[in-house]
């Protein structure tokens, strides 16, 4: 496996006439993981994947997908060739059979698997005969990801990969995930903005707001530092606390809350200092991360 | 594979397109015999003024065979309805911004713009031209039905013109369909022209069909001589546009 991440963007930009979609994203994929890509709808998400496919060009910055400049029309072929993608539409050729639909894709990648083809149309129970204009939105997203994972990829890249399913396709399509990964040493790069999803499968992640990634890491290490201090007082609680770290404060009669994102440790003196009758630490789960993270410039 | 899709996409075009062509043929050479016995009940009128002189040319190319298909195939049927169809052939382009496309999925293949382009833009010629080209060899193979002859080699000249005029308003429409991304403003801006390039004979009093004679292949029917000129100068604009639309969708952000 080489040293190279699997996606790194630099400063990205992308402008639609006076709307910026992107507004500097400094994003980085290390190989091997399954990386979560969490925002609100609107935050740059699939711009972003757009951009890393060759589909939309960037306004400026840099972006590189296994080790090879996305914006290269050369290279974004080559790239296309070892990525599997599958679009937020998930919109397929409808004249076509599901049969058809794989023997195309197939065409078109010469590392196709044909034993995990097999595999994934026993297990989604996709019908070799439907033409995709009658498939349900589900059959059809699951038609979408067989044909991106059994592109032989190095990188497969999800744009809300498990919309449309019901909750028993959810579990097992996020299992599939997991095992495609252990099994073919291959990275995932999924967007959405179902927490719980992230929370289940990725080990790290990156929060996009307003064209602009907020957080990002390793789940477990967001996970210990992210921290909410609440400070009760006897009386009105002070207007302000601010220190670096702090993500926002919420004031609230005699409780104030602060919410961190470099943990409690070097603000527990700085905040007894300020004589609260109660101090009380709690880790934040990913859900609070994410609304305190996407909330800040709201 | 991406020929196959690009098939899949406007085969229903193309084979409605060519039966629409092909009965435009066979009707004009069944028609034949009768417009024949027609013509010996007329009595030798001569109208005055345009409309006149326009009877009596009719009258003289109906007296011979290769003239009334010139007149009614060539330069009517196989004209208006070939328009039409290359029109259509070329609408949709490749961007859509229609709910049911996969424009998102065609992107991601390891497949440059020009890969898909230049197939989805050669596969309507292809198309263009066999729709040109089969309801002048139809002509040709249906003239002893009626005790006629018509050379394959004269039909088949008609037919390049056919293809290579009406490859213009294909062009158009590709690349204004990489352009708008919407099927309509194409399909109505090339009409709008098509209409356009048939007002001067008929209203303002312009001999010859201009642009619609060199589709007809006026020239090589009334002189013996294909009209190199219009054709190459067709060729050369048609290549124009077609190189227009693939710079446009190279550029396009989806």
């Amino acid at each position: 496996m080489e040293d190279t991440p699997a996606i790194a963007t630099l400063d990205l930009r992308k402008t639609y006439g006076s709307v910026e979609a992107l507004r500097g994203l400094t994003l980085e994929v290390p190989r091997g993981s399954i990386h979560g890509f969490l925002g609100r709808n609107g935050a740059g998400k699939t711009t972003t994947i757009k951009i890393l496919l060759g589909m939309t060009r960037p306004s400026g910055g840099s972006a590189r997908v296994l080790g090879r400049s996305a914006d290269d029309p050369r290279a974004s072929v080559e790239i296309r060739r070892r990525v599997g993608f599958v679009s937020e539409d998930k919109r397929l050729y409808d004249a076509m059979t599901t049969d058809e639909m794989l023997r195309f894709t197939a065409s078109a990648y010469p590392a196709w698997r044909a034993d995990l083809q097999q595999h994934y149309v026993r297990t989604f129970e996709l019908r070799p005969g439907a033409r995709v204009r009658t498939l349900s939105r589900g059959v059809r997203t699951l038609l979408a990801l067989t044909l991106a994972l059994c592109r032989g990829a190095e990188l497969l890249m999800l744009d809300e990969p498990t919309s449309g399913l019901d909750p028993a396709m959810v579990e097992a399509v996020l299992q599939a995930l997991v095992r495609h990964v252990a099994r073919e040493e291959s990275t995932i790069f999924f967007s959405s903005h179902q927490i719980a999803e992230v929370e289940q499968i990725a080990d790290s992640l990156a929060i996009v707001h307003r064209g602009r990634v907020r957080a990002a890491g390793e789940l477990d290490e967001l996970l210990g530092r992210y921290r909410r201090l609440q400070l009760v007082f006897a009386g009105e609680a002070p207007p302000g606390f601010s220190a670096p770290g702090i993500l926002r404060t919420r004031r609230e009669g005699r409780t104030l809350t602060v919410f961190s994102s470099v943990g409690s440790d070097g603000l527990l003196d700085a905040a007894r200092a300020l004589g609260p009758v109660s101090v009380d630490v709690a880790p934040l789960n990913l859900k609070e991360i994410f609304l305190e993270t996407v909330g800040t410039e709201d | 594979m991406l020929w196959y899709k690009a098939w899949l996409e406007t085969r229903w075009r193309f084979v409605i397109g060519l039966l629409l062509m092909l009965c435009c043929a066979a009707v004009v050479v069944f028609e034949y015999p009768s417009v024949v016995r027609l013509m010996q009940q007329l009595p030798a009128v001569a109208p005055d003024g345009e409309i006149g002189r326009r009877v009596a040319e009719e009258i003289r190319l109906s007296r011979q065979f290769r003239g009334f298909v010139w007149s009614h195939a060539f330069g009517q049927d196989l004209v208006t309805v070939g328009t039409f169809c290359s029109v259509i052939l070329g609408v949709g382009g490749l961007l859509p911004r229609s709910a049911g496309d996969a424009t998102l999925f065609t992107l991601s293949l390891p497949a440059s713009r020009l890969q898909l382009f230049g197939v989805r833009a050669v596969t309507g010629l292809v198309e263009w031209l066999a729709l040109a080209m089969a309801p002048a060899i139809l002509i040709s193979l249906l003239a002893p039905a009626v005790g006629e002859r018509y050379g394959l080699g004269a039909a088949l000249i008609h037919g390049a013109c056919l293809f290579v005029a009406g490859a213009l308003f294909y062009s158009l429409t590709l690349h204004l369909s990489a352009v708008f991304g919407d099927p309509w403003p194409p399909l109505l801006i090339t009409l709008c022209l098509a209409l356009a390039l048939a007002i001067p004979g008929p209203l303002l009093h312009v001999p010859g069909r201009g642009f619609y004679g060199l589709m007809s292949g006026e020239a090589y029917f009334q002189g013996g001589r294909p009209p190199w000129p219009g054709l190459l100068g067709t060729a050369a604009l048609s290549a124009v546009l077609l190189a227009g639309a693939f710079v446009t969708f190279r550029r396009r952000d989806v």
